[in-house]
């Protein structure tokens, strides 16, 4: 397999401005003219016949120049013209790769590179990058060599046996559980009093639950060769906790179907991976309650949370309303309320300071006398499931099973 | 002395095939990566004895000829028309003795100013300028010190230091500045995102404060690189701390050791694993070179180091990918290596600087006796 290639410039040329003149670099006064002058000199060679290896050598040079300075400053301080020139040397890098005749391993090489640009740098020429990758991912999708052996992989089902231990939920603070309720309903008995409620039968009707049911082989084929972040480490408040960006199924194999004893959780988590592959997006619905909310649709933020069991989101609060879908797996969740904020000790830090420090499932009490004082709520979130988290109500979070999560945060 | 450089060429700031006699004007005919050491053209006619050079950015060189009217001389970027140049002299500098080159400005250092000039639009007026008083007029702060404080390649461009600190070298990184004492104390400020101040933690300090891992030390030498620090004590002991994101630290590298990693459990366990490899060293880290040479100076590229030893060796070591490392390869190293170049040509390397992405070096001369590589 790994000796076929394709002919998929062709294809990307159609995506490309029809002339150099057209193909548009401008960029704001912080991108200085020596790096200005390479990125000319890359499209220059795009649109020349020259060797794809010079371009191949200048877009490396781009996306080696833009790291750094995306390595500068706090993330948030990033000057987005940086992103932006990040971008465009992923874009070139991503065209010289796709040269003639592209091999596998040049294409997945190329999505590898799109997919650097699209989590790192910021969108260009219309999202160019998102185009590109997706007629790369369909030229090279059927030939992703790991989905040959995958049949012999365990799947979801067989996973799902090895169960983690799932505490037993007391009739007093188990989470109200209610069968599709109406919008005014929910409106009125929950979301006005921020109370949280599992919704059941609200996503049944999703093609992740039907007919495209996410398994790991389905995630494979759909996904297999992109590259996502993972956090590695059991919790974000670990020290040893890190984060790494690798394809979907790397993270399969090294996190989900086969893991090192004694080795670290991958978890890929709190990733707008919808974003980066719409097909997925696809095999999901927004929930129809979200249109209480005063926001825009497009203000919805969608994220993914897929790992092996034993993940662990630490208590915490965010800012905004929140459905957590369950499509595979279970997930044992413990809730607190924000007026009982101050018996949960959150962390001193700016950055963490919507983290609390206690480990919920094995407080320290004598460092946090308080907690156990604290009235909570609990369930064992199962799969087809929902739970409104309302805003600013502290959750904590852990995958019982291997879990596909999707959370929808919305105001 | 003969200077040579090595790594990232893609301005034709190492060299360029124009200024070595052959015709081509052409943009792509130029080596982006120089892997082995090339000896840099002489700058001016009369020789290259007396041809200094005292910095690189990205995409520059700048030389300093200190003959007769010293003047500063650029090599490689030229943005009005964007061009390559070889050796351009810079006429508003004539009578300085010390220089900076960043991405966009030129800092002369003369007896009675200090200016900074404009590299994007060349104009009549520096862009900034500050009259040293004249009991200042001893040439003893080497650029980026000036009387008072330190400039800095981005407007407001002067920055004040207390003069308590005595401060006589000043070592720059991407967020992070790096002060040697008159008392051999090292300070450091800015950001430690990557550990790069040394103090343990990965906050932001806005005053100088001193590294007090280097406590009782005297130190004579330090270096910045984009997220790294490397210091040389008074016995020549090399100290490094911050990001060893591509070994420039010297210390085992994840980046590195990835291809082993992917081997699985072959590898290790991973408590294993997690002993092996720094990512950030937040506090000096004594690093010994191989057979315990002393170190005499330093100098650090965005993610590579060099250091010189009293023999006249180079080492090098960190981020490899443009040739930088002088190895004749594009292979990133985590340990200490000794470039044999200069050694097996029985040339003796007396002075390292290095731009963010090469390196450049000063060699003599060995007079005596032939020495056999090992």
């Amino acid at each position: 397999m790994s000796g076929t290639v394709a002919h998929i410039y062709p294809e990307l040329q159609v995506v490309f401005p029809g002339s150099e003149a057209e193909f548009p670099l401008q960029f704001g006064e912080k991108v200085e003219p020596s790096i200005v002058s390479v990125l000319k000199l890359a499209r220059k060679q795009l649109y020349s016949s020259a060797e794809p290896s010079l371009l191949a050598q200048n877009a490396q040079v781009i996306v080696d120049f833009a790291w750094e300075k995306l390595n500068t400053g706090t993330w948030r301080d990033v000057d987005k013209e940086w992103r932006r020139v990040y971008s465009y040397g992923c874009l070139f890098k991503a065209a010289s790769l796709c040269w003639g005749e592209a091999s596998e391993a040049a294409g997945q090489e190329a999505i590898r590179s799109c997919d650097m640009g699209l989590l790192m740098g910021a969108a260009i020429m219309d999202n160019i990058l998102q185009t590109v990758v997706g007629i790369l991912h369909g030229k090279f999708r059927k030939r992703c060599p790991e989905e040959e052996d995958s049949n012999e992989g365990p799947d979801m089902k067989r996973l799902r046996t090895e169960r983690a231990f799932a505490p037993e939920v007391g009739a007093e603070t188990a989470v109200p559980r209610m069968q599709c309720p109406s919008l005014e309903s929910f409106g009125s008995l929950f979301l006005a009093p921020r109370k949280p409620v599992i919704l059941q039968g609200v996503i049944d009707h999703w093609p992740a639950c039907k007919d495209h049911r996410w398994s790991i082989d389905y995630l494979r084929r759909t996904a297999g060769c992109r590259t996502v972040p993972v956090e590695l480490g059991s919790r974000y408040t670990d020290e040893e906790w890190s984060q790494s960006l690798i394809t979907v199924n790397e993270f399969i194999d090294r996190y989900i179907t086969g893991t090192v004893e004694g080795g670290p959780v991958g978890y890929l988590a709190q990733h707008q991976l919808f974003d980066q592959i719409p097909e997925l997006k696809e095999d999901i619905r927004i929930p129809d309650y979200c249109c209480l909310g005063e926001g825009e649709e497009d203000d919805i933020t969608i994220n993914a949370w897929f790992g092996p069991a034993g993940t662990v989101s630490p208590l915490h609060q965010d800012p905004q309303q929140n459905f957590l879908a369950q499509v595979v797996g279970r997930k044992y969740i413990r809730l607190y309320s924000p007026e009982d904020s101050e018996k949960l000790y959150p962390h001193q830090s700016h950055l963490l300071h919507n983290t609390s420090q206690v480990d919920v499932e094995r407080p320290d009490v004598d460092r946090f006398p308080e907690f156990a004082k604290a009235p909570y709520q609990e369930c064992v979130l199962e799969p087809g499931e929902v739970l409104f988290i309302p805003v600013q109500h502290w959750h904590y979070v852990r995958a019982l099973d291997l879990s596909f999560s999707v959370s929808f945060w919305w105001s | 002395m003969i200077w040579f450089g090595f790594g990232f060429n893609a301005f034709g700031q190492i060299y360029s095939y124009a200024s070595s006699g052959k015709e081509s004007t052409s943009d792509e005919d130029v080596e982006v990566k120089v892997i082995a050491p090339v000896r840099l053209s002489s700058c001016c006619p009369d020789g290259e004895k007396r041809l200094q050079l005292v910095g690189a950015s990205w995409s520059r060189t700048a030389f300093l000829q200190c003959a007769g009217d010293s003047s500063v001389c650029l090599s490689g970027f030229w943005s009005d028309p964007p061009s390559r140049k070889a050796h351009s002299c810079f006429p508003q500098s004539y009578g300085c003795w010390d220089a900076q080159v960043s991405e966009r400005y030129l800092t002369l250092a003369f007896k009675d100013r200090t200016e900074c000039w404009s590299l994007d639009e060349i104009d009549s007026m520096p862009v900034w300028r500050m009259k040293h008083a004249p009991e200042n007029t001893e040439l003893s702060d080497r650029l980026p010190l000036v009387p008072g404080g330190y400039v800095v390649s981005a407007p407001p461009f002067m920055h004040v230091l207390s003069p308590h600190l005595c401060g006589v070298s000043l070592a720059l990184g991407m967020e992070h500045a790096v002060l040697l004492s008159a008392s051999g104390t090292v300070y450091t400020w800015g950001s430690s995102s990557h550990g790069q101040l040394g103090h343990g933690e990965l906050g932001r300090e806005v005053e100088p404060r001193v590294v007090e891992g280097l406590w009782g030390m005297t130190m004579k030498g330090v270096a910045a690189g984009g997220w790294h620090s490397v210091c040389i004590s008074g016995e020549g002991d090399l100290y490094t701390w911050g990001w060893n994101e591509s070994g420039q630290l010297g210390l085992p590298s994840h980046t590195i050791g990835r291809g082993t990693l992917q081997g699985g459990t072959a590898a290790g366990t991973e408590s294993d694993r997690k002993e092996v490899f720094i990512s950030i060293q937040a506090f000096p880290a004594l690093l010994d070179l191989p057979e315990e040479a002393e170190v005499t100076r330093v100098s650090c590229g965005s993610r590579h180091t060099a250091a010189l030893t009293g023999a006249g060796d180079l080492f090098t070591w960190g981020w490899g990918e443009y040739g930088q490392l002088g190895h004749k390869t594009t292979q990133t190293l985590d340990q200490p290596t000794r470039v044999d170049f200069f050694a097996d040509r029985s040339l003796r390397v007396v002075d390292v600087v290095c731009g963010p992405w090469n390196t450049f070096v000063c060699t003599e001369e060995k007079d005596s006796t032939p020495q056999i590589p090992p």
